[in-house]
Protein backbone atom coordinates (compact mmCIF):
# COMPACT_ATOMS: atom_id res chain seq x y z
CA UNK A 1 0.00 0.00 0.00
CA UNK A 2 1.34 3.40 -0.95
CA UNK A 3 1.40 5.76 2.03
CA UNK A 4 -0.50 9.00 1.67
CA UNK A 5 1.45 12.07 0.65
CA UNK A 6 2.49 14.21 3.61
CA UNK A 7 0.42 17.25 4.34
CA UNK A 8 2.33 20.43 3.50
CA UNK A 9 3.45 22.42 6.48
CA UNK A 10 2.17 25.87 7.23
CA UNK A 11 4.86 28.42 8.06
CA UNK A 12 4.78 29.61 11.65
CA UNK A 13 6.61 32.50 13.22
CA UNK A 14 10.33 32.15 13.97
CA UNK A 15 11.68 31.49 17.45
CA UNK A 16 13.94 33.62 19.64
CA UNK A 17 17.01 32.78 17.56
CA UNK A 18 15.19 32.97 14.24
CA UNK A 19 15.13 29.22 13.66
CA UNK A 20 12.25 28.63 11.23
CA UNK A 21 9.27 26.69 12.50
CA UNK A 22 6.26 25.23 10.76
CA UNK A 23 2.94 23.69 11.66
CA UNK A 24 1.70 20.23 10.68
CA UNK A 25 -1.71 18.67 11.23
CA UNK A 26 -0.31 16.00 13.56
CA UNK A 27 2.84 14.09 14.53
CA UNK A 28 2.41 11.54 11.77
CA UNK A 29 2.37 14.30 9.17
CA UNK A 30 5.51 15.77 10.71
CA UNK A 31 7.33 12.44 10.69
CA UNK A 32 6.61 11.91 7.00
CA UNK A 33 7.61 15.48 6.20
CA UNK A 34 10.89 15.02 8.07
CA UNK A 35 11.77 12.18 5.70
CA UNK A 36 10.82 14.29 2.69
CA UNK A 37 12.86 17.23 3.94
CA UNK A 38 15.93 15.05 4.50
CA UNK A 39 15.97 15.79 8.22
CA UNK A 40 16.42 12.21 9.40
CA UNK A 41 18.97 9.43 9.30
CA UNK A 42 16.25 7.25 7.82
CA UNK A 43 14.57 6.44 11.13
CA UNK A 44 11.55 8.23 12.59
CA UNK A 45 12.23 11.44 14.48
CA UNK A 46 10.43 13.22 17.30
CA UNK A 47 8.95 16.64 16.48
CA UNK A 48 11.04 19.39 18.07
CA UNK A 49 8.24 21.49 19.47
CA UNK A 50 9.10 24.85 21.04
CA UNK A 51 8.22 23.42 24.44
CA UNK A 52 10.50 20.40 24.09
CA UNK A 53 13.35 22.56 22.83
CA UNK A 54 12.90 25.02 25.68
CA UNK A 55 12.99 22.17 28.19
CA UNK A 56 16.36 21.09 26.81
CA UNK A 57 17.77 24.61 26.90
CA UNK A 58 16.66 25.01 30.51
CA UNK A 59 18.98 22.19 31.60
CA UNK A 60 22.07 24.07 30.42
CA UNK A 61 21.01 27.66 31.05
CA UNK A 62 21.97 28.73 27.56
CA UNK A 63 20.19 31.29 25.40
CA UNK A 64 18.80 29.87 22.16
CA UNK A 65 21.35 31.80 20.14
CA UNK A 66 24.36 30.83 22.29
CA UNK A 67 27.03 29.56 19.93
CA UNK A 68 28.37 26.05 20.56
CA UNK A 69 30.72 26.06 17.62
CA UNK A 70 31.08 26.52 13.90
CA UNK A 71 32.21 24.87 10.71
CA UNK A 72 34.10 27.68 8.98
CA UNK A 73 34.51 25.85 5.69
CA UNK A 74 30.72 25.50 5.43
CA UNK A 75 29.86 28.91 6.89
CA UNK A 76 27.79 27.09 9.49
CA UNK A 77 27.24 28.15 13.10
CA UNK A 78 25.67 25.73 15.57
CA UNK A 79 23.59 27.37 18.27
CA UNK A 80 22.28 25.85 21.45
CA UNK A 81 18.77 25.94 20.00
CA UNK A 82 19.81 24.13 16.86
CA UNK A 83 21.51 21.45 18.93
CA UNK A 84 18.41 21.14 21.10
CA UNK A 85 16.15 20.74 18.07
CA UNK A 86 18.26 17.86 16.83
CA UNK A 87 18.53 16.33 20.30
CA UNK A 88 14.75 16.27 20.64
CA UNK A 89 14.41 14.76 17.19
CA UNK A 90 16.93 12.05 18.13
CA UNK A 91 14.82 11.01 21.09
CA UNK A 92 16.72 12.75 23.88
CA UNK A 93 15.07 13.68 27.13
CA UNK A 94 15.90 17.14 28.47
CA UNK A 95 18.37 15.72 31.00
CA UNK A 96 20.37 14.18 28.16
CA UNK A 97 20.95 17.58 26.59
CA UNK A 98 23.94 18.73 28.69
CA UNK A 99 25.80 15.67 27.45
CA UNK A 100 24.81 16.50 23.87
CA UNK A 101 26.07 20.07 24.31
CA UNK A 102 29.43 18.82 25.55
CA UNK A 103 29.63 16.40 22.63
CA UNK A 104 28.80 19.11 20.08
CA UNK A 105 31.38 21.46 21.58
CA UNK A 106 34.00 18.71 21.48
CA UNK A 107 33.13 17.79 17.92
CA UNK A 108 33.34 21.42 16.78
CA UNK A 109 36.65 22.08 18.51
CA UNK A 110 39.25 23.13 15.96
CA UNK A 111 41.22 19.91 16.44
CA UNK A 112 38.06 17.83 16.19
CA UNK A 113 38.49 18.77 12.52
CA UNK A 114 34.80 18.34 11.82
CA UNK A 115 34.80 19.26 8.15
CA UNK A 116 37.32 16.53 7.42
CA UNK A 117 35.87 13.83 9.67
CA UNK A 118 32.31 14.27 8.37
CA UNK A 119 33.12 14.82 4.71
CA UNK A 120 35.75 12.11 4.32
CA UNK A 121 35.51 9.29 1.82
CA UNK A 122 36.43 6.96 4.68
CA UNK A 123 33.11 7.62 6.40
CA UNK A 124 34.54 8.16 9.89
CA UNK A 125 32.15 7.78 12.82
CA UNK A 126 32.19 9.77 16.04
CA UNK A 127 32.46 7.96 19.36
CA UNK A 128 30.96 9.84 22.30
CA UNK A 129 32.63 8.51 25.46
CA UNK A 130 31.00 9.70 28.68
CA UNK A 131 32.62 9.83 32.12
CA UNK A 132 31.61 10.89 35.60
CA UNK A 133 28.47 10.85 37.73
CA UNK A 134 26.25 11.69 34.77
CA UNK A 135 26.66 8.12 33.50
CA UNK A 136 24.90 6.66 36.50
CA UNK A 137 22.33 9.43 36.69
CA UNK A 138 21.26 9.06 33.07
CA UNK A 139 21.75 5.33 32.71
CA UNK A 140 24.52 5.60 30.14
CA UNK A 141 25.59 2.00 29.69
CA UNK A 142 29.20 0.98 30.15
CA UNK A 143 28.79 -2.73 30.80
CA UNK A 144 27.61 -5.70 28.76
CA UNK A 145 26.43 -4.67 25.31
CA UNK A 146 27.34 -1.02 25.81
CA UNK A 147 28.60 -0.48 22.27
CA UNK A 148 25.31 -1.65 20.77
CA UNK A 149 21.58 -1.03 20.90
CA UNK A 150 19.24 -1.29 23.86
CA UNK A 151 20.12 1.72 25.98
CA UNK A 152 18.07 4.87 25.56
CA UNK A 153 20.66 7.39 26.75
CA UNK A 154 23.47 5.87 24.68
CA UNK A 155 21.28 5.64 21.59
CA UNK A 156 19.70 9.08 21.74
CA UNK A 157 22.79 11.04 22.76
CA UNK A 158 24.91 9.45 20.05
CA UNK A 159 22.15 9.96 17.52
CA UNK A 160 21.76 13.59 18.54
CA UNK A 161 25.36 14.33 17.62
CA UNK A 162 24.86 12.62 14.29
CA UNK A 163 21.71 14.62 13.54
CA UNK A 164 23.57 17.83 14.41
CA UNK A 165 26.26 16.76 11.95
CA UNK A 166 23.67 15.99 9.30
CA UNK A 167 21.20 18.81 9.73
CA UNK A 168 23.05 21.71 11.30
CA UNK A 169 26.46 20.99 9.78
CA UNK A 170 24.96 19.82 6.48
CA UNK A 171 26.89 16.58 6.14
CA UNK A 172 24.32 14.78 4.01
CA UNK A 173 25.34 11.65 2.08
CA UNK A 174 25.99 12.52 -1.54
CA UNK A 175 26.42 16.17 -0.60
CA UNK A 176 29.10 17.26 1.82
CA UNK A 177 29.25 13.74 3.26
CA UNK A 178 31.33 11.95 0.63
CA UNK A 179 31.63 8.57 2.37
CA UNK A 180 32.25 5.72 -0.05
CA UNK A 181 30.42 3.19 2.14
CA UNK A 182 29.73 4.87 5.49
CA UNK A 183 28.88 2.41 8.28
CA UNK A 184 26.33 1.62 11.00
CA UNK A 185 28.31 3.46 13.68
CA UNK A 186 27.13 6.65 11.99
CA UNK A 187 23.61 6.12 13.29
CA UNK A 188 24.70 6.47 16.91
CA UNK A 189 27.85 5.68 18.88
CA UNK A 190 27.87 6.61 22.57
CA UNK A 191 28.93 4.68 25.64
CA UNK A 192 30.19 5.27 29.15
CA UNK A 193 33.35 4.13 30.88
CA UNK A 194 33.14 1.52 33.62
CA UNK A 195 34.88 3.53 36.31
CA UNK A 196 34.93 0.70 38.84
CA UNK A 197 38.07 -0.99 37.51
CA UNK A 198 40.43 -1.06 40.52
CA UNK A 199 43.47 1.18 40.11
CA UNK A 200 42.35 2.71 36.83
CA UNK A 201 41.78 6.45 36.73
CA UNK A 202 38.77 7.34 34.56
CA UNK A 203 39.54 8.82 31.16
CA UNK A 204 38.29 12.28 32.07
CA UNK A 205 40.44 12.32 35.22
CA UNK A 206 43.48 11.41 33.16
CA UNK A 207 42.57 14.37 30.95
CA UNK A 208 42.43 16.89 33.77
CA UNK A 209 38.93 16.73 35.25
CA UNK A 210 37.96 15.90 38.83
CA UNK A 211 36.38 12.51 39.55
CA UNK A 212 33.11 14.17 40.58
CA UNK A 213 32.90 16.13 37.34
CA UNK A 214 31.32 14.70 34.22
CA UNK A 215 32.87 15.01 30.79
CA UNK A 216 32.51 13.84 27.23
CA UNK A 217 35.29 12.76 24.91
CA UNK A 218 34.54 12.73 21.18
CA UNK A 219 36.87 10.60 19.11
CA UNK A 220 36.57 10.30 15.35
CA UNK A 221 36.74 6.63 14.36
CA UNK A 222 38.03 5.64 10.95
CA UNK A 223 37.92 1.92 11.71
CA UNK A 224 37.11 -0.24 14.70
CA UNK A 225 38.83 -3.58 15.16
CA UNK A 226 38.49 -6.21 17.86
CA UNK A 227 41.82 -7.34 19.31
CA UNK A 228 40.71 -10.78 20.42
CA UNK A 229 43.27 -12.59 22.53
CA UNK A 230 42.08 -15.47 24.66
CA UNK A 231 45.47 -17.05 25.26
CA UNK A 232 47.54 -14.31 26.90
CA UNK A 233 47.55 -14.36 30.68
CA UNK A 234 49.75 -11.37 31.44
CA UNK A 235 49.52 -7.61 30.95
CA UNK A 236 52.50 -7.78 28.63
CA UNK A 237 50.85 -10.48 26.52
CA UNK A 238 47.62 -8.55 26.10
CA UNK A 239 49.51 -5.35 25.31
CA UNK A 240 51.66 -7.15 22.74
CA UNK A 241 48.48 -8.33 21.01
CA UNK A 242 47.17 -4.78 20.95
CA UNK A 243 50.45 -3.54 19.49
CA UNK A 244 50.45 -6.19 16.78
CA UNK A 245 46.82 -5.54 15.80
CA UNK A 246 47.31 -1.79 15.80
CA UNK A 247 50.42 -1.93 13.67
CA UNK A 248 48.72 -4.06 11.02
CA UNK A 249 46.50 -1.09 10.25
CA UNK A 250 48.67 1.86 11.32
CA UNK A 251 47.65 5.44 11.97
CA UNK A 252 48.53 8.47 9.92
CA UNK A 253 48.30 12.18 10.52
CA UNK A 254 49.26 15.47 8.99
CA UNK A 255 50.92 18.78 9.73
CA UNK A 256 47.71 20.36 11.01
CA UNK A 257 47.17 17.69 13.65
CA UNK A 258 50.82 17.39 14.60
CA UNK A 259 51.45 14.82 17.31
CA UNK A 260 48.06 15.24 18.99
CA UNK A 261 46.24 12.35 17.37
CA UNK A 262 44.86 9.56 19.60
CA UNK A 263 43.93 5.90 19.58
CA UNK A 264 41.29 4.50 21.95
CA UNK A 265 41.48 1.02 23.47
CA UNK A 266 38.17 -0.11 24.96
CA UNK A 267 39.40 -2.84 27.26
CA UNK A 268 36.93 -5.59 28.11
CA UNK A 269 36.62 -7.31 31.46
CA UNK A 270 38.48 -10.48 30.49
CA UNK A 271 41.49 -8.37 29.56
CA UNK A 272 41.10 -5.88 32.41
CA UNK A 273 41.64 -8.53 35.06
CA UNK A 274 45.18 -9.29 33.94
CA UNK A 275 46.11 -5.66 34.48
CA UNK A 276 44.22 -5.39 37.77
CA UNK A 277 45.70 -8.62 39.16
CA UNK A 278 49.21 -7.47 38.26
CA UNK A 279 48.65 -3.97 39.65
CA UNK A 280 49.00 -2.22 36.31
CA UNK A 281 47.55 1.28 36.14
CA UNK A 282 46.44 2.84 32.87
CA UNK A 283 49.57 4.94 32.97
CA UNK A 284 51.81 1.88 33.19
CA UNK A 285 49.92 0.36 30.29
CA UNK A 286 50.44 3.54 28.26
CA UNK A 287 54.16 3.55 29.04
CA UNK A 288 54.47 -0.08 27.93
CA UNK A 289 52.46 0.36 24.74
CA UNK A 290 53.82 3.63 23.38
CA UNK A 291 57.41 2.69 22.47
CA UNK A 292 56.23 -0.59 20.98
CA UNK A 293 53.51 1.06 18.93
CA UNK A 294 55.82 3.75 17.59
CA UNK A 295 58.92 1.64 16.95
CA UNK A 296 60.16 1.75 13.33
CA UNK A 297 58.20 -0.38 10.92
CA UNK A 298 59.77 -3.60 9.70
CA UNK A 299 57.45 -5.31 7.19
CA UNK A 300 54.82 -4.56 4.55
CA UNK A 301 51.92 -5.30 6.95
CA UNK A 302 53.62 -3.43 9.77
CA UNK A 303 52.53 0.18 9.42
CA UNK A 304 53.46 3.52 10.95
CA UNK A 305 51.59 4.46 14.12
CA UNK A 306 51.49 8.21 14.61
CA UNK A 307 51.28 8.81 18.35
CA UNK A 308 53.14 11.71 19.92
CA UNK A 309 53.21 10.53 23.53
CA UNK A 310 52.01 7.75 25.85
CA UNK A 311 49.13 9.97 26.97
CA UNK A 312 47.78 9.94 23.42
CA UNK A 313 46.78 6.33 24.02
CA UNK A 314 43.31 6.56 25.57
CA UNK A 315 42.34 3.54 27.64
CA UNK A 316 38.71 2.99 28.55
CA UNK A 317 37.34 0.14 30.62
CA UNK A 318 33.94 -1.09 29.39
CA UNK A 319 31.94 -4.12 28.37
CA UNK A 320 30.76 -7.28 30.02
CA UNK A 321 32.28 -10.64 30.91
CA UNK A 322 32.93 -13.44 28.48
CA UNK A 323 34.96 -12.45 25.45
CA UNK A 324 38.67 -11.85 25.89
CA UNK A 325 38.84 -8.82 23.68
CA UNK A 326 39.67 -5.15 23.49
CA UNK A 327 38.22 -2.90 20.82
CA UNK A 328 40.62 -0.60 19.02
CA UNK A 329 39.11 2.69 17.82
CA UNK A 330 41.48 3.93 15.15
CA UNK A 331 41.29 7.69 14.58
CA UNK A 332 40.40 9.61 11.51
CA UNK A 333 42.20 12.93 11.06
CA UNK A 334 41.34 14.54 14.39
CA UNK A 335 42.27 14.72 18.04
CA UNK A 336 40.04 13.18 20.66
CA UNK A 337 38.58 16.22 22.42
CA UNK A 338 37.20 16.23 25.97
CA UNK A 339 34.69 18.83 27.20
CA UNK A 340 32.87 19.16 30.55
CA UNK A 341 29.19 18.40 31.01
CA UNK A 342 27.74 21.63 32.40
CA UNK A 343 24.26 21.48 33.89
CA UNK A 344 21.93 23.96 35.47
CA UNK A 345 19.29 21.47 36.52
CA UNK A 346 18.86 17.74 36.33
CA UNK A 347 15.33 16.44 35.92
CA UNK A 348 14.99 13.15 37.79
CA UNK B 1 -4.38 18.91 16.97
CA UNK B 2 -1.77 20.66 14.88
CA UNK B 3 1.85 20.58 15.92
CA UNK B 4 4.56 23.23 15.54
CA UNK B 5 8.16 22.07 15.14
CA UNK B 6 11.47 23.79 14.55
CA UNK B 7 13.64 23.28 11.47
CA UNK B 8 16.75 21.23 12.48
CA UNK B 9 18.86 22.80 9.74
CA UNK B 10 18.31 26.34 10.94
CA UNK B 11 16.77 27.20 7.59
CA UNK B 12 18.00 27.46 4.02
CA UNK B 13 21.63 28.32 3.43
CA UNK B 14 22.37 32.03 3.48
CA UNK B 15 23.65 33.68 0.31
CA UNK B 16 27.33 32.71 0.73
CA UNK B 17 26.42 29.07 1.31
CA UNK B 18 24.17 29.12 -1.71
CA UNK B 19 27.13 29.67 -4.05
CA UNK B 20 26.84 27.91 -7.34
CA UNK B 21 29.46 26.01 -9.27
CA UNK B 22 31.52 28.08 -11.68
CA UNK B 23 30.75 27.75 -15.35
CA UNK B 24 32.63 24.95 -17.06
CA UNK B 25 34.82 26.14 -19.94
CA UNK B 26 34.19 24.61 -23.34
CA UNK B 27 37.92 24.19 -23.88
CA UNK B 28 41.12 24.31 -21.88
CA UNK B 29 42.93 26.14 -24.68
CA UNK B 30 44.62 29.19 -23.22
CA UNK B 31 43.63 28.27 -19.67
CA UNK B 32 45.83 28.84 -16.66
CA UNK B 33 45.56 25.46 -14.98
CA UNK B 34 45.34 25.23 -11.19
CA UNK B 35 46.37 22.00 -9.47
CA UNK B 36 45.29 21.42 -5.86
CA UNK B 37 47.34 18.59 -4.39
CA UNK B 38 45.70 17.17 -1.26
CA UNK B 39 48.87 15.40 -0.15
CA UNK B 40 47.47 11.92 0.16
CA UNK B 41 49.27 9.01 -1.46
CA UNK B 42 50.62 9.84 -4.89
CA UNK B 43 48.35 12.81 -5.50
CA UNK B 44 51.19 15.17 -6.47
CA UNK B 45 52.73 12.70 -8.90
CA UNK B 46 49.31 12.01 -10.41
CA UNK B 47 48.39 15.67 -10.88
CA UNK B 48 51.82 16.48 -12.30
CA UNK B 49 51.38 13.71 -14.84
CA UNK B 50 47.86 14.87 -15.64
CA UNK B 51 49.05 18.43 -16.21
CA UNK B 52 51.84 17.18 -18.47
CA UNK B 53 49.34 15.12 -20.46
CA UNK B 54 46.96 18.05 -20.81
CA UNK B 55 49.83 20.21 -22.04
CA UNK B 56 50.31 17.81 -24.94
CA UNK B 57 46.65 18.20 -25.91
CA UNK B 58 46.03 21.93 -25.55
CA UNK B 59 48.02 25.12 -25.25
CA UNK B 60 47.88 26.02 -21.56
CA UNK B 61 48.79 29.56 -20.54
CA UNK B 62 50.40 28.33 -17.36
CA UNK B 63 50.12 26.07 -14.32
CA UNK B 64 49.56 27.11 -10.70
CA UNK B 65 50.24 24.23 -8.32
CA UNK B 66 49.15 24.31 -4.70
CA UNK B 67 50.21 21.60 -2.25
CA UNK B 68 48.07 21.67 0.87
CA UNK B 69 49.88 22.01 4.18
CA UNK B 70 47.84 19.14 5.63
CA UNK B 71 45.70 16.46 4.04
CA UNK B 72 42.80 17.17 6.39
CA UNK B 73 42.50 20.92 5.94
CA UNK B 74 41.76 23.30 3.06
CA UNK B 75 44.53 25.23 1.30
CA UNK B 76 45.78 28.16 3.36
CA UNK B 77 44.63 31.70 2.46
CA UNK B 78 47.77 32.48 0.50
CA UNK B 79 47.31 29.44 -1.69
CA UNK B 80 43.64 30.29 -2.22
CA UNK B 81 44.73 33.72 -3.47
CA UNK B 82 47.28 32.18 -5.81
CA UNK B 83 44.58 29.94 -7.20
CA UNK B 84 41.81 32.47 -7.58
CA UNK B 85 44.10 35.13 -8.99
CA UNK B 86 46.36 32.94 -11.07
CA UNK B 87 44.21 30.13 -12.42
CA UNK B 88 41.20 30.09 -14.70
CA UNK B 89 40.42 26.42 -14.09
CA UNK B 90 41.49 24.09 -11.31
CA UNK B 91 41.70 20.36 -10.76
CA UNK B 92 41.88 18.54 -7.49
CA UNK B 93 41.90 14.86 -6.74
CA UNK B 94 42.16 12.24 -4.05
CA UNK B 95 45.50 10.51 -3.88
CA UNK B 96 44.86 7.90 -1.21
Amino acid sequence: MVPPAPTPAAPASGGPSGTPRSAWPDEEAFREAAHDQGWTDGLPVVPATPERVAACLATVGLAPDAVLGAVPTREVTVTAELAAVNAVMAGCRPEHFPVVVAAVRAHLDEHGNCHSTTGTLSGAAHAVIVNGPVCGELGIASGAGCLGPGFRANASIGRALRLVIRNACRAVPGGLDRATFSWPLRYSFCFGEDETVPGWRPLHVQRGFAPDESAVTVHSVMRMISAWDSTSRTPEGVCDSLVAETRVHGMSGDAFLGDGINVVYVVGKEHQRFFVDAGWSKERMQEYLWPRLTAPTAAPRDRWVNLGAPANILIVGAGGAGMAETWILFPHLAWAVTRPVERVTLTP
Amino acid sequence: MSIVALDPTGGPPSAPRARRLAERPASLAGARLGLVVNGLGHSERFLDALAAELATLVDLAGVVKVVKAGVSVPPDPGDWSRLTEGATVAITGFGG
